[in-house]
């Protein structure tokens, strides 16, 4: 037996201490669960990642392959989405939400300035897909398939790719050459694209299914609708998608002085807006008000921020002519009546109140059809293509997404459409049934620890002075400063994954919280941890949760 | 190895103080003593008088200290500390930082006279108290930091009596550093520590510690519990340098005492079906003083 000191009957460096673990009843856990944010967003992005990826490493290359993991389109997304994200922001309890949709675009912008590459999960595989449209459902579909090793091939009918985000987008909101980049990026994984080949007249859906094994049908809604006024075959009557596919490709379309765009959606939006930097005077007409308007809200305050009149509350009933020359439009006020079944309320004309509003050039911006010419699949409500909940249309193998399912959508959510389709494709020729990992509960403001979050202005982009907008074409929101994104992306609050606070290590009494030494993340030492609840209970992000002991 | 965590910058964890002790979940003490010992550092011999931190971190043969560790009775741990830096000098060993730690009952009632001498002849020890307001280890009986209002088993009605004011009688005996501290601001506790021991003479530094067993609340609320006392008023942080006071922590954003009374179970008797009674008036007032006495 060693020798011990004078006076001690126990070596104390030898004793093994008291184990205080066997008190506990509730013990704590580690959970990782689903911000809003993520929830939220059409396109499934997984955005606490790639902020938390700016705030901790400063690396915008590394948030970029995380953005780039579910989204091929950061850049656009980052300049047309309109960031539902946000809405569900918990910071907005707080002070107000993180400016997600301007990091997402500094991000995708950073990736075009850099060229960075998207990396393929698999190298090769034989099988084919063909992918109807490159709109963003098809570009989703066919990037995800690509990266997994399929042969993909592209059918678009227009002469360039990008679908509504080339034909239907004006530049001032999403630039050409921003579109044009990140496209480039994704044809770099070996998809093949063809041009000015309309499925369905130039090519017979048939002989698609007979040679591939699967297709994916992204057509979008192309057709603009019209309503039934009469007047509408005058000179100077465009439908909304038709007007913009016009501006967007270059051709010169006189407006003459005075605009009347019918309808509020987004389409109506852009044509106004359009029209504007046409030189026109720009009245958009809707029957309802502001409040029952289907577009997004930033949209309609910046054409009102640019002097487009809003006229509500007013119907066309007649478009006027004078040598099959548009003169003006014969319109009469609405009151608004109880809802209809689409939730929104009734307008119902006044008699009497009719009254002339002069125009050169009218718009229909009523709402948008999908271009069936050749390919028959089952419908719903006699619109929309109907597809299963893993995107299989009514023909075997055919899988649809994007708004020609959806209805008119965002890009975004075509983008998560197209992802969802890639992967039912990927199971269905596999033969597997497609698996679908439940993601974690969502967590909200109320489970989080909001003590340890700093009060922060968020991030707020500029837009070009009024003046300066009207006269061309050029991008709105100038670029970002990247050093003020990742002071933005900062003030994310991390919601259901551990930053390293370090409170838990701290705060312990039992000392029971340590550094794991194989990965570096905090972990509980359950021999001596008493479950008293503290670590949970300052847990800013409830990644900490005390459950009952096993 | 993960880096340290930003968060943690001049923030001491070392461990000195190690599992394995038998304080109850969320004690506050426990905290309090390992947050003094790791910023005290290895060099660091701790007297630690009678009570809850004695008996839970000091059974043989495997007591939490991992810096000396010197037991005294109730009533003379900074006697025993001003023993060892007599000692100290007699030997002309050190320097050495030397901490004396009490309860609020060996502090203010049992222990007072001989902290008193240690502060009057001015040996260079910092005493530090552990305040959970009242006698915990013997079984929750008022001591002379029993705020008023609470309940305790000997004073089952409430106690009558307002809470000494400890830092302010340490100050007046002329020792040149006297601190409040509470174990939720782990850094500003660390800071005090640390500063406190680069003063020669005798310091003072008051930790308020939460009791979850005498004070009635989930052990999850320790941290919790000590934000809403500094918050209300009730337990206002501050340090007394030459008998000034300085530093003091402006309080944020002001809340009224019930917010910190509910939780607690010895002020239950304060609120009939949840209205508060007119006692509750008085511990406002109290909490009113001290803001405006230390202009929080």
């Amino acid at each position: 037996m060693e020798k011990l000191p004078l006076g001690l009957a126990l070596d104390l460096r030898k004793v093994v201490p008291y184990e205080t673990g066997s008190w506990r009843t509730l013990m704590p856990v580690n959970i990782m669960q689903t911000p809003p944010c993520n929830q939220d967003c059409p396109a499934g992005n997984d955005i606490r990642g790639f902020l938390r990826t700016l705030a901790e490493k400063k690396d915008y290359e590394a948030a970029w392959h995380v953005l780039t993991r579910t989204n091929p389109l950061p850049a656009i997304c980052g300049r047309v989405c309109p960031h539902p994200c946000e809405d569900g922001c918990n910071r907005r309890d707080f002070d107000s939400p993180v400016a997600i949709n301007s990091a997402e675009r500094a991000v995708g912008d950073y990736g075009l300035e850099e060229n960075l590459e998207h990396k393929k999960l698999i190298a090769h595989r034989k099988e084919k897909v063909a992918v109807i449209g490159s709109g963003p459902a098809g570009l989703s579909c066919a990037f995800h398939l690509a990266k997994r090793g399929f042969q993909v091939k592209i059918f678009e009918a227009y002469g360039e790719p990008g679908g509504m985000m080339r034909y239907g987008i004006p530049s001032y909101r999403l630039p050409n050459y921003v579109l044009r980049q990140e496209l480039e990026n994704i044809w770099k994984l070996g998809i093949e694209l063809e041009c000015n080949i309309k499925v369905g007249v130039n090519i017979p859906m048939d002989q698609l299914i007979q040679t591939h094994d699967a297709v994916f049908v992204g057509i979008g809604a192309q057709t603009g609708l019209t309503i039934d006024i009469p007047g509408q075959d005058a000179g100077n009557v465009f439908s909304g998608v038709e007007f913009l596919r016009d501006v967007n490709s270059g051709k010169y379309v006189d407006v003459g002085k005075d605009v009347v765009v019918i309808g509020g959606g987004n389409t109506a939006m852009d044509c106004a807006r359009v029209a504007k930097r046409l030189g026109a005077n720009v009245s958009v007409v809707y029957r309802r008000t502001r409040v029952e308007m289907p577009a997004i809200t930033a949209e309609i305050d910046e054409a009102m921020e640019e002097r487009v009149m809003f006229r509500y509350h007013t119907n066309p009933v007649k478009i006027i002519q004078d040598d099959d020359k548009v003169v003006g439009i014969l319109s009469v006020q609405m009151e608004l009546k109880e809802p209809d079944a689409s939730g929104r309320a009734r307008p119902v004309p006044i008699p009497g109140s009719e009254s002339v509003i002069p125009a050169d050039t009218v718009i229909l911006a009523t709402g948008q059809a999908v271009d069936y010419d050749g390919i028959e699949v089952h419908k719903r409500d006699n619109k929309w293509i109907s597809a299963n909940e893993n995107l299989m249309t009514s023909i075997d193998g055919v899988f649809a997404g994007g708004d020609a399912v959806l209805g008119l959508e965002t890009v975004s959510a075509a983008i998560g459409q197209g992802t969802r389709a890639a992967s039912a494709i990927e199971d269905y020729i596999d033969g597997g049934v497609e698996s679908r990992l439940s993601s974690p509960p969502v967590i909200y403001s109320k489970d989080l620890n909001t003590y340890y979050y700093n009060k922060k202005r968020r991030f707020q982009k500029e837009a070009l002075p009024i003046h300066m907008r009207l006269k061309h074409f050029k991008e709105l929101y100038p670029a970002l400063d990247f050093e003020a994104i990742i002071d933005e992306a900062e003030r994310c609050f991390s919601c259901g994954l551990c930053f390293n606070c370090g409170n838990c290590f701290m705060y312990c009494p039992d000392n029971a919280v340590r550094i794991s030494e194989k990965t570096g993340l905090y972990e509980f030492d359950l021999d001596f941890c008493k479950g008293c609840g503290l670590c949970a209970k300052e847990c800013p992000c409830r990644y900490i949760q005390m459950t009952l002991e096993k | 190895m993960r880096e340290q965590s930003k968060y943690l910058e001049g923030v001491d964890k070392k461990d000195l103080f190690a599992s394995g002790h038998r304080a109850c979940g969320g004690c506050g003490q426990a905290l309090a003593a390992r947050l003094v010992a790791d910023a005290a550092g290895e060099n660091t011999i701790a007297c630690v008088a009678t009570g809850c931190l004695e008996v839970f971190s000091g059974p043989y043969p495997d007591p939490s200290w991992r810096i000396p560790f010197l037991h005294s009775l109730f009533e003379n741990a900074s006697a025993v500390a001003s023993g060892v830096d007599a000692a100290y000098k007699a030997l002309k060993k050190g320097p050495v930082n030397i901490i004396a730690q009490g309860g609020d009952g060996s502090t203010a009632d049992i222990g007072f006279q001989s902290i008193s001498g240690m502060f009057e002849r001015g040996h260079n020890v910092l005493y530090v108290c552990y305040d959970n307001e009242a006698y915990m280890n013997t079984g929750v009986q008022r001591s002379s930091f029993t705020p008023y209002g609470a309940r305790t088993s000997t004073t089952p009605t409430g106690n009558t009596t307002r809470k000494k004011n400890m830092p302010m009688l340490a100050a007046d005996h002329g020792i040149p550093y006297v601190a409040t501290a509470t174990v939720d601001d782990f850094r500003d506790l660390q800071l005090k520590i640390r500063k406190a021991l680069t003063i020669e003479g005798p310091k003072y530094i008051h930790i308020l510690a939460p009791c979850p067993l005498g004070w009635g609340h989930h052990g999850e609320l320790t941290v919790e519990i000590c934000r809403l006392a500094k918050d209300t008023g009730l337990f206002p942080v501050y340090e007394i340098i030459d008998g000034k006071v300085t530093n003091v922590r402006k309080i944020p954003v002001k809340v009224p005492v019930e917010e910190y009374l509910k939780p607690q179970g010895r002020f239950k008797h304060l609120f009939k079906k949840g209205v508060p009674t007119k006692e509750v008036d008085v511990i406002q007032e109290i909490a009113n003083q001290n803001i405006e006495r230390f202009n929080l």
